[in-house]
């Protein structure tokens, strides 16, 4: 071993070390590598790829046939197929630049992110607690907090880089695909609600994930209950809500809640709001900001107890 | 010590009435007793008032008070005697049920006070993808540096660990004393005043681990503190003599092994002393009141015989063989005590072997 006794002690520094919530940055970036050096994370990454790449060329597509076939019907296997048969397709997913547009965008995102925050919450938070690494975090110049923070915020920048990122992306290009000075000033309401539709699946599903990874560590439980939260439980508030005719039912459903919360966002009519009936926004919102609640009350609760007991 | 306490600890059946009152130099020990201190005293380092913590039903560490302020101390104690819990309220890990750990006046629980601790824990789990490297520069900007701090704290630490020139192979592919300088690295990284090591030589090979001893003790040079908990216990005497023996969550003895020996007035010590004339030294040792039994037998491998004297009081046992020494004109080539060793003090104390 070389004799570096004053090593550390060379050209002493002079700086005073950031607080803890810079840490949590540098937290939140360790985690991110980590995440992104997993193999599975690039292939559920390519699979958002694709929804996005779906939604960009077909509203592409739907403007480029609406300009185009205007006021005539093409021939199709010698039927003539007039614009509207050809686009209505597309109609459910309302790819026009509307608020429907960047909703629907991230409700589809939702099946991939789902499973993504499955293996992330077990790969981030999960193994550190189940394999034991927690100690060396908790060494260091944070508290537990601050711990959570830079965990949250690693998923919540997994979030958005699924969600909000590319529904910016089609608001740019429904922009450049009409009138963009119009389009672009008449919605830019929209930004902001794109923006906050991201920030309430920020601030709900982060807790979440971070909660239910310490709940539960392991890869396959975590992904299981996430599979019971945003599969099983939508389909049993959904057949509640048609035979018990309550649309109070729906509340059960915690994506359909951040949809109508980022639909309030997004101004979105809510008589459009598929699948109807809908229980009202304030509903959502207040079902949602029980979750956030309910998550920050057990990781509060954990936090008090987190003791390193290997 | 009130003597309501001792009376208390000695009816536990864990401490001795004749190990209470040591009181080194660095370490202080109190067990039920508070201790008031003058306002304008400097905060000790590590300071554990009357902590207690429980698993469950599971008493883990029972009313412990314990002073630190400088230098090396060695812990040891026998499994589960509650060391490794010890060393995890020391660094904020485990929040006591009854009393307070401090770090320089600020609660340990509390994140401020970790900025004077380094930990070195017993396990070794890390991300297994990164670095040694990435690892110890991730922990740096985790201790709030920048980056290119982060960068010079994280090469010096290394090189200081003997590791920079095998950092950069992923964790996974890294052997058990690799793993131990990593641990050690990060701990060092914000250069604490208080350095908590959990096991640091397991692992270990015998080069390895002379180099991570000079390296503590260079540290100790430097003026931080060390608690070392180790089952090396030869390890730990090259260390350092000052120890914190710990039995059954509480703290059995502390001071220096010979202190404690000294304090150990029902265990005989024994004692080899090689002389001349071997039988007539042995029959005037029987003489004295302090001597218990008396051996002569050949020196292994010397070829001369040496006499093994096991006798009660070791301080007044010294005191007549050099009186006895000096009136007989006799010629002491070696005077060794044979179980000042920690393994012997442990057994004594914790009525085993001595094995931890």
């Amino acid at each position: 071993m070389a004799q570096t006794d004053t090593l550390l002690r060379y050209r002493p520094w002079r700086g005073t070390a950031r607080g803890p919530l810079y840490a949590s940055t540098a937290l939140a970036r360790a985690s991110l590598k980590l995440l992104f050096r997993r193999r599975i994370m690039w292939g559920l990454f390519a699979l958002a790829l694709l929804v996005f790449f779906f939604f960009f060329y077909a509203q592409y597509l739907v403007v480029w046939i609406t300009n185009l076939l205007a006021t005539d019907s093409v021939r199709f296997a010698g039927i003539p197929v007039t614009v509207r048969g050809i686009t209505r397709f597309f109609e459910p997913l309302a790819l026009n630049g509307t608020a429907h547009t960047f909703g629907n965008f991230i409700w589809y995102q939702g099946y991939v992110l789902v499973i993504v925050l499955a293996l992330a919450g077990s790969v981030l938070v999960g193994n550190d607690f189940s394999h034991g690494s927690l100690p060396f975090f908790l060494s260091k110049p944070i508290g537990r907090w601050h711990y959570i923070l830079g965990k949250c915020l690693a998923i919540g920048a997994v979030i958005n880089l699924l969600t909000t990122f590319p529904a910016i992306l089609l608001w740019v290009e429904a922009g450049l695909l009409y009138d963009w000075k119009s389009y672009y000033l008449d919605n830019f309401t929209l930004l902001l609600g794109i923006i906050g539709y991201g920030l309430v699946l920020t601030l709900t599903l982060s807790p979440l994930t971070v909660a239910t990874a310490v709940l539960v560590r392991r890869t396959a439980p975590m992904a299981m209950i996430w599979m019971g939260l945003f599969v099983l439980l939508p389909m049993l508030s959904g057949s509640l809500v048609e035979s018990v005719d309550d649309t109070g039912w729906r509340l059960f459903d915690v994506w359909n809640n951040l949809y109508l919360c980022g639909l309030s966002c997004l101004n979105a009519d809510h008589a459009m709001v598929r699948p109807q009936p809908q229980p009202p926004y304030w509903q959502a919102w207040l079902a949602t900001g029980a979750v956030v609640g309910a998550c920050l009350l057990y990781l509060r609760k954990r936090i008090q107890a987190v003791e390193i007991v290997s | 010590m009130s003597e309501e306490s001792k009376t208390d600890l000695r009816r536990a059946g864990v401490v001795r009435p004749l190990m209470n009152s040591i009181v080194p130099n660095e370490v202080h020990v109190h067990q039920g007793g508070s201790r008031a201190r003058s306002p304008n005293s400097v905060e000790p380092l590590l300071l554990f008032e009357q902590v207690s913590k429980w698993y469950g039903s599971v008493l883990a560490l029972n009313q412990v008070t314990l002073e630190l302020t400088g230098g090396i101390t060695g812990l040891v104690g026998a499994n589960g005697a509650g060391k490794s819990t010890l060393l995890r309220m020391a660094n904020g890990q485990l929040k006591p049920t009854l009393g307070r750990v401090s770090v320089r006046g600020t609660d340990a629980w509390d994140w401020k006070a970790r900025r004077l601790v380094g930990y070195c824990p017993d396990i070794d789990a890390f991300y297994e993808d990164l670095s040694g490297r990435r690892f110890v520069w991730t922990m740096a900007r985790l201790c709030g540096y920048t980056r290119a701090e982060s960068n010079r704290r994280t090469e010096a630490v290394l090189e200081r660990v003997g590791m920079s020139g095998r950092a950069d192979r992923k964790l996974r592919g890294y052997s058990k004393g690799m793993r131990q300088r990593i641990k050690l690295a990060q701990a060092l990284l914000h250069d604490p005043e208080l350095l908590i090591l959990d096991e640091p030589l397991s692992g270990i090979d015998p080069i390895g681990r002379q180099e991570l001893l000079e390296l503590f003790q260079a540290l100790a040079a430097q003026g931080k503190c060390l608690l070392i908990s180790s089952h090396e216990l030869e390890a730990l005497e090259k260390l350092t003599n000052h120890v914190v023996i710990m039995a059954r969550g509480r703290i059995a003895a502390v001071g220096t092994l010979q202190q404690i020996r000294e304090m150990l007035d029902d265990h005989p010590v024994s004692v080899r002393i090689d002389v001349d004339r071997p039988r007539e030294v042995a029959r005037l040792l029987l003489g004295l009141p302090e001597v218990l039994a008396v051996d002569v037998a050949p020196k292994l491998g010397a070829g001369v015989e040496a006499i093994v004297v096991k006798a009660r009081n070791p301080k007044r046992f010294f005191e007549l063989f050099g009186q006895i020494a000096v009136e007989h004109q006799l010629n002491v080539r070696q005077l060794e005590p044979l179980d000042e060793s920690a393994h012997a003090i442990l057994g004594y104390l914790l009525g085993g072997s001595g094995r931890t």
